[in-house]
């Protein structure tokens, strides 16, 4: 692409005033047309006053110690919360899954409405038990039939 | 800090750390603390809010530490730089912004005092000028400007198309040039 004196201003929008850290590829162009339009100077030095003047934004320094107390915090929640199955489960659903808090309680109820039903259905079948039961009674019939032990 | 963690990538660092490794956390906390207040303070205005979400988010690291997966492809600055955003945007949008004074009275109108009034004044109205721009254009502003990452990874890190971020840096510079050369010119 040919760059024009729009393009150009764009660019120092884009990637700053210092042409060395522009993207390889436009980098020579954006020179070139520098020499080329005198005019573009001025533009460029009007830009870098801009972005003096953006620098200038306040900033303070983080505490010394900033690292050491998210190391000693992290070592006193190691403590603390000992890995268990429900915080296993909700943090799997919530974070790996991304699910908001109340898709989770849903899908929480959802859990343990299968799970108490799956528990209420397997201990309430008694058939299988009868079956047997059955079974060994007719074996004792067949076994002590009237008379005759076979 | 232990030297065998030195010499890691911060991807295999996360890996260590995922291990259970804690002297790997600590050296990741101490690679990057600094460089994610930065960008925490950038868009919250106040040191103590940065420090407690930057805490916030290496604490979330190491509790969650199973549930990252490095195979997903992002580095991980970028990922993390994701994280330290959601939560400063969660704040942000919790917390009432507090009103950017403009108005200092001169108390003692010594040279020196006057200068230093005056460049706390253009602070002042810098911040509020940037605190005015869209959530976006802030984001895009601190990343590419502030924090010197490349247009690529401010992209990935606010989730939206190359195209999509260029435009908003320009919006952003373009607005506060404007405020600016209308304020003290």
């Amino acid at each position: 692409m040919t760059m024009d004196p729009k393009h150009f201003k764009e660019n120092i929008l884009l990637y700053g005033v210092d042409l060395h850290q522009w993207p390889e590829e436009i980098r020579q162009e954006g020179v070139e047309l520098l020499q080329k339009f005198p005019g573009l100077q001025a533009i460029l030095a009007e830009y870098e006053q801009f972005e003096k003047v953006l620098k200038t934004r306040k900033f303070e320094e983080p505490s010394d110690h900033l690292g050491q107390r998210i190391v000693s915090l992290s070592l006193h929640q190691d403590k603390k919360s000992p890995f268990g199955l429900g915080l296993f489960l909700s943090r799997l659903f919530a974070d790996e899954f991304y699910l908001p808090k109340p898709a989770l309680i849903v899908v929480s109820i959802v859990t343990i409405i299968a799970l108490l039903t799956g528990f209420f259905i397997g201990f309430s079948n008694h058939s299988g038990q009868v079956l047997a039961d059955q079974r060994q009674a007719n074996l004792q019939e067949f076994l002590h039939y009237e008379g005759d032990v076979l | 800090m232990d030297i065998r963690f030195q010499n890691l990538d911060d991807e295999s660092l996360i890996h260590q750390i995922q291990e259970g490794k804690h002297e790997a956390f600590g050296e990741i906390v101490d690679r990057h603390s600094k460089r994610f207040y930065s960008t925490a303070y950038r868009l919250l205005f106040s040191k103590n809010d940065a420090e407690d979400i930057v805490q916030q988010a290496f604490l979330k690291l190491w509790e969650r530490r199973l549930f990252w997966n490095p195979n997903k492809g992002a580095k991980f600055t970028t990922w993390f730089y994701r994280v330290v955003v959601n939560l400063c945007l969660d704040h942000n949008r919790k917390k009432k912004p507090m009103p950017l004074c403009e108005n200092m009275e001169l108390i003692d109108e010594q040279d020196g005092q006057e200068i230093l009034l005056d460049e706390k004044r253009k602070q002042a109205l810098l911040d509020r000028f940037i605190q005015e721009l869209p959530e976006r254009q802030q984001l895009a502003l601190m990343l590419c400007f502030y924090e010197g990452l490349s247009n690529q990874e401010s992209a990935e890190i606010i989730g939206i198309k190359l195209k999509a971020l260029q435009s908003l840096i320009m919006r952003a510079k373009t607005t506060l040039k404007e405020k600016l050369n209308h304020h003290f010119n």
